[in-house]
């Protein structure tokens, strides 16, 4: 286990700034995530940390030693990548005993520490084979396999699971839950996937333009996005966001009025974001539906509100609804969201 | 459905007649000349030729292993008689001992140049130095300059360093030559290896020594056969430079020696062939085992492709 700090982390490419001044501090075996879309600069940072992205400015320490300078290999992280990164000419085997051997470990040592991850990870039955004889998910196990053999403090994962199946995905980010609660190591997750980043995360910084725009828990993202960006970010279907002003402690877009417990300032332009469950039913507020997209578990509406309003309302299966009928749905204000327009940020 | 018969065999009797010739092209000289190499003088120069040895001998072969033992003087160069491809040229004896030369230059400039070429090429193709395109139009720009044009400054080079009529003369010379090159074709192969293996195997602990040992090298076979084959030949074959920088036979290559043959007093056309089949088995047996390094598909499985 290590504790990671970045320290005002700055990564630039001429003009262009792929990390501005990172601020974070990763905590002993906790499994942080970076999210957010391509090029926020979550794989930059990642980079930065594992030592193959020079530092442009800023301070990175593990635990009390400061680590800006020293080379990838000194540093004792291990990666996984998207692509797998597997040696082609080595076997299975040799891919897993690759660092090992690097080390100098004796043949026996790194025989058993092999048997050991492979037996983990289900893969004793491919040691032989080469890693073009194996499935997208057989390889990443095998990446993985590579990783834990060397029993780091840091593990750094560069969206390992986005090039396998839905399928394969959810069973291999279970086997990945997994090997964070046995080896109680240190992990930094980078993924685009919120799905991936909500059931792993301890914590998730989300990222854009090189900023970390919030850093909190997984329930804290969801439930308190700090700006519309976090707020659009999570969440599936997204959630709904409709622009207005503040009229007489209530939100308001032409006739579509909703009474808020705190309101802002009078006359204040908002966005306001409802999670599309944040939904109950037989309410005061009226809709015309305009699409019914039942999923099996679950429906999701879209309907048109008074003003003019389109949501997307995500609502038990049991809920009937058919094209064209008028529905009534209560909002609770607690669960509302009211963001400044101006600043994009939480009021 | 199935394609008409006709265009088939059309197309069937157009590639292989377009091939037999690509073939007679490429091949002919090489035919004609192991041809040539077991007849008589007599045989080679008769009108029309005989594309096949009547008489099979391997006369001039015998001679070129026993010309060291030869004395060759004015008179008994007489007594020989061309036609009959008992007449040996005066500098004979030199042809065994050039082929030497040639293999020891070779072999030098072959792994210096693999040396060179490989860690100039991992450092510009892998590391992120200041300075990197330069260093790359610089390399390259060295073999803007037509070779002939550098003839008379690498000889006074040369001539300074003190090394002229010597192997390291040639050896250092063929290296400014070839290094250039495959750098470029090593900078391309290596560019083409997936940068996550360069990352996987930093993370996993290497250096970029032990980086270029255990991932580049093992990935660029292909890369490096042809390196190889190209710096081995280009030294084999070069006639410029070793003319100007050798004088005498301690240091002539084979090129050298064979094209004194045809300016001897007579030529002889079957001892000069029996020579050339001699100089190109060395490239062939070098082709011959390679070739099958020369395959393309080695990082397949790699990353996710």
């Amino acid at each position: 286990m290590a504790r990671i700090t970045c320290a005002a982390l700055t990564k630039s490419y001429g003009a262009v700034l792929a990390v501005d001044a990172l601020e974070l501090s990763i905590g002993h075996g906790e499994f942080m995530v970076l999210l957010g879309p391509s090029g926020c600069g979550k794989t930059t940072t990642l980079n930065m940390i594992a030592g193959l992205e020079e530092i442009s400015a800023g301070r990175l320490l593990f635990d009390e030693t400061e680590v800006t300078w020293t080379p990838p290999h000194k540093r004792e992280v291990a990666m996984v990548f998207q692509s797998y990164a597997l040696y082609p000419n080595k076997t299975v085997r040799e891919n897993i005993a690759f660092p090992l051997r690097l080390r100098g470990q004796s043949a026996s040592e790194i025989e058993r520490a092999v048997g050991a991850a492979a037996e983990q990870l289900e893969i004793t039955h491919l040691l032989g084979r080469r890693p073009n004889e194996l499935s997208g998910g057989q390889r990443q196990r095998v990446a993985l396999g590579r990783a834990i053999v060397r029993k780091p403090s840091v593990f750094l994962m560069d969206e390992p699971l986005s090039n396998l199946d839905a399928t394969l995905r959810l069973s291999m980010r279970g086997l990945i839950k997994r090997l964070h609660q046995e080896l109680k190591a240190t992990f930094v997750y980078v993924t685009h996937d919120q799905a991936e980043a909500m059931t792993l995360a301890d914590r998730i910084a989300v990222m854009k333009g090189g900023l970390i725009q919030q850093l909190d828990t997984p329930e804290g993202i969801y439930e308190r996005p700090a700006n519309i960006f976090v707020a659009g970010f999570l969440g599936s279907p997204p959630i709904n966001l409709v622009e207005g002003v503040i009229a007489g402690g209530a939100f308001t877009r032409g006739d579509f009025r909703l009474a808020l417990t705190n309101p802002p300032q009078e006359g204040r332009a908002v966005v306001l974001g409802l999670r599309p469950e944040d939904v109950s039913a037989g309410g005061d507020v009226t809709a015309r539906v305009e699409l019914v997209s039942p999923l099996g578990s679950e429906t999701h509406l879209d309907v048109l509100a008074e003003g003019g309003v389109a949501l997307t309302l995500r609502v038990p299966k049991e809920w009937r609804a058919a094209p064209g009928d008028r529905l009534s749905f209560g909002i609770d204000p607690a669960r509302l969201h009211i963001f400044d327009k101006a600043s994009e940020t939480r009021l | 459905m199935k394609k008409p018969l006709a265009p088939r065999v059309t197309r069937a009797i157009l590639l292989t007649l377009f091939s037999a010739l690509f073939v007679l092209y490429v091949a002919g000289p090489v035919a004609w000349l192991v041809s040539s190499s077991l007849q008589s003088e007599a045989e080679i120069t008769r009108v029309p030729p005989n594309w096949l040895p009547q008489n099979p001998s391997i006369a001039n072969f015998e001679a070129i292993f026993s010309a060291a033992d030869r004395v060759v003087t004015y008179e008994n160069r007489r007594q020989g008689e061309a036609l009959t491809s008992s007449f040996l040229p005066s500098g004979a004896a030199n042809l065994l001992p050039a082929m030497r030369n040639s293999l020891v230059i070779g072999l030098w400039v072959a792994a210096l140049n693999l040396l060179l070429s490989v860690t100039a090429a991992y450092a510009i193709a892998v590391i992120d130095f200041r300075g990197r395109r330069a260093t790359l139009y610089t390399v390259l720009a060295t073999r803007v300059v037509p070779d002939i044009a550098l003839v008379v400054p690498l000889f006074l080079v040369i001539r300074n360093l003190g090394l002229i009529n010597s192997l390291g003369a040639l050896v250092v010379t063929y290296l400014a030559i070839t290094v250039p090159f495959t750098i470029f074709i090593l900078i391309s192969y290596f560019e083409g290896i997936p940068r996550d293996l360069y990352r996987a195997a930093r993370i996993d602990g290497c250096g970029h020594g032990r980086a270029l040992w255990h991932v580049y090298l093992p990935l660029s076979l292909p890369a490096l056969v042809a390196s190889l084959t190209f710096a081995f030949l280009t030294s084999w074959n070069e006639f410029v430079f070793a003319l100007v920088l050798t004088q005498n036979v301690a240091a002539q290559t084979l090129p050298i020696i064979i094209s004194g043959f045809i300016m001897d007093f007579t030529t002889s056309f079957s001892f000069v062939n029996a020579a050339g089949v001699i100089a190109i088995i060395p490239p062939v047996l070098m082709a011959v085992v390679f070739q099958r390094y020369i395959v393309s598909g080695l990082t397949a499985g790699a990353v996710k492709g």
